[in-house]
């Protein structure tokens, strides 16, 4: 199986402010914001990298 | 163990189109329950709080202490900042009110549980239940218990980042170039003018504007919208909008005492709003309109029409998808001609150069224009700058 890069989202409040813009475009539909809390489904996640496009404040990064 | 319920009209998401749906719903005769998975209606706020003031009769929505100030206009600038003032004579009774939003949503909540709608806080929808294709209800949690509601109707509000509508098969995805990052910062101690909100257009902003409206006592929501598809390094909007406020000396002083972001759908309407047993309404419909980015009125506008429809559809016994097309009839009927005006319009500003910008603005300033019109802009436009008038024969 081709190993996917790795997502992440810094949703512990150092950076993220919890707007939820990315958790809207996600195409996958597998972002989820729950309060103070964004997780996202890793099977479902394609690396597509919108989020990190979508982030007004660079939260998520790919690498 | 929370105790499983049952109800006419779901509705998720209290917000302003889901407080007016419930309202409406409860209104015209149905049993109603509005979920709302934060703890508190209203906070955080996540908007430029600037909205027009012409449609808030016909949903009957009474001033109140959530009217933060009014404004007497907005003012357009271009990149070189030329400046055109859109007044009362332009836009009649468009020009509108900067709100406390959280007070806004909170009063619309009242106003549906003075209805007869029933509110449940912390309490989320975590997935829809069907019969075949028909939506009944949802699994919820409530405070983290899990439970279910049915209900007849079932409504998504969930705005922006909506779920339900795509758990009900409704495709409310967006692309990157129908969707603007958003930023803003509450600042005080800044020199903005109470008597109008501000926008400024062009490369500050790319495929969006930055803002600035005023709250009173030198205070301003000072924000950016940046298209994504536009975006070219993480966190651009926030590096947009740092530069312009270092740019600006009336602002660059100024302090932020908070902060908020979220995406703002600036697409053309949504094809589908309805399923058998369920309905999508307000931002999580795509109904902001592309050109300001402002939700609230026609997310107000179209819960009115969605209760309404909710209701009836409740009380005839009938909640098929066919039935339901009353609503999308009646959203359409009133908004959709707007949206797609305002699309064409948002297609064509954000393929602008600044030099055009400077130049539209500059014509456009150098004339007493009586109505702001399609035709009254191209015209004041061609007179001084006959060659940038060619980038709008589409519109003639």
């Amino acid at each position: 199986m081709p190993s996917k890069k790795s997502l992440h989202i810094e949703s512990s409040g150092q950076l993220c402010i919890y707007c939820g813009a990315c958790v809207g475009i996600c195409p996958l539909n597998c972002i989820y914001l729950d309060e103070t809390r964004i997780t996202f489904d890793e099977r479902v996640c394609t690396r597509c990298e919108i989020c990190v496009k979508a982030c007004p404040v660079g939260a998520i990064e790919i690498d | 163990m929370v105790q499983n319920l049952t109800t006419d009209v779901l509705v998720i998401g209290a917000g302003p189109a889901g407080s007016m749906t419930a309202k409406w719903a409860a209104k015209r005769g149905a049993k109603v329950l509005m979920i709302e998975k934060r703890q508190e209606i209203g906070s955080p706020v996540r908007c430029g709080e600037g909205m027009s003031k012409d449609w808030l009769k016909e949903v009957e929505i009474k001033p109140g202490r959530w009217i933060n100030l009014e404004v007497e206009g907005a003012r357009i600038y271009s990149p070189c900042e030329n400046v055109f003032e859109i007044n009362e004579r332009h836009a009649g009774n468009e020009v509108g009110y900067v709100v406390e939003r959280d007070e806004f949503d909170k009063q619309l909540a009242i106003d549906a549980a003075n209805a007869g709608v029933d509110v449940l806080l912390k309490t989320a929808a975590v997935s829809l239940l069907k019969e075949g294709n028909r939506v009944v209800g949802v699994k919820a949690k409530a405070f983290g218990e899990p439970f279910e509601i049915r209900a007849a109707v079932t409504v998504g509000a969930d705005g922006f980042e909506s779920q339900v509508g795509r758990w009900a098969g409704i495709p409310t995805n967006i692309a990157m170039r129908d969707m603007d990052t958003c930023l803003q910062y509450r600042m005080t101690n800044v020199d903005s003018d109470v008597r109008y909100c501000d926008f400024y257009l062009g490369k500050v902003a790319p495929g969006g504007y930055v803002w600035v409206f005023p709250k009173g006592e030198g205070l301003a929501n000072v924000g950016i919208g940046v298209q994504v598809s536009q975006v070219t390094s993480p966190a651009d909007a926030r590096t947009y909008l740092d530069r312009w406020i270092d740019k600006h000396p009336g602002y660059a002083k100024g302090k932020k005492i908070d902060m908020v972001g979220g995406g703002v759908s600036i697409s053309a309407p949504l094809k589908q709003t309805v399923v058998d047993g369920f309905m999508v309404v307000g931002d999580a419909a795509r109904m902001i309109d592309p050109l300001t980015g402002g939700g609230i009125a026609n997310g107000c506008i179209a819960g009115k029409i969605c209760g309404t429809v909710a209701a009836e559809a409740v009380h005839s016994g009938d909640v098929s998808k066919e039935f339901l097309q009353k609503y999308e009839k009646g959203w359409r009927a009133r908004l959709e001609e707007k949206l797609y005006r305002n699309w064409l319009a948002k297609e064509k500003l954000v393929t602008l150069s600044d030099e055009t910008f400077d130049k539209v603005i500059d014509a456009l300033a150098g004339v007493q224009l009586q109505k702001l019109s399609v035709h009254n802009i191209l015209k004041a436009v061609r007179d001084k700058y006959p060659e940038v008038t060619k980038e709008f024969e589409a519109f003639l």
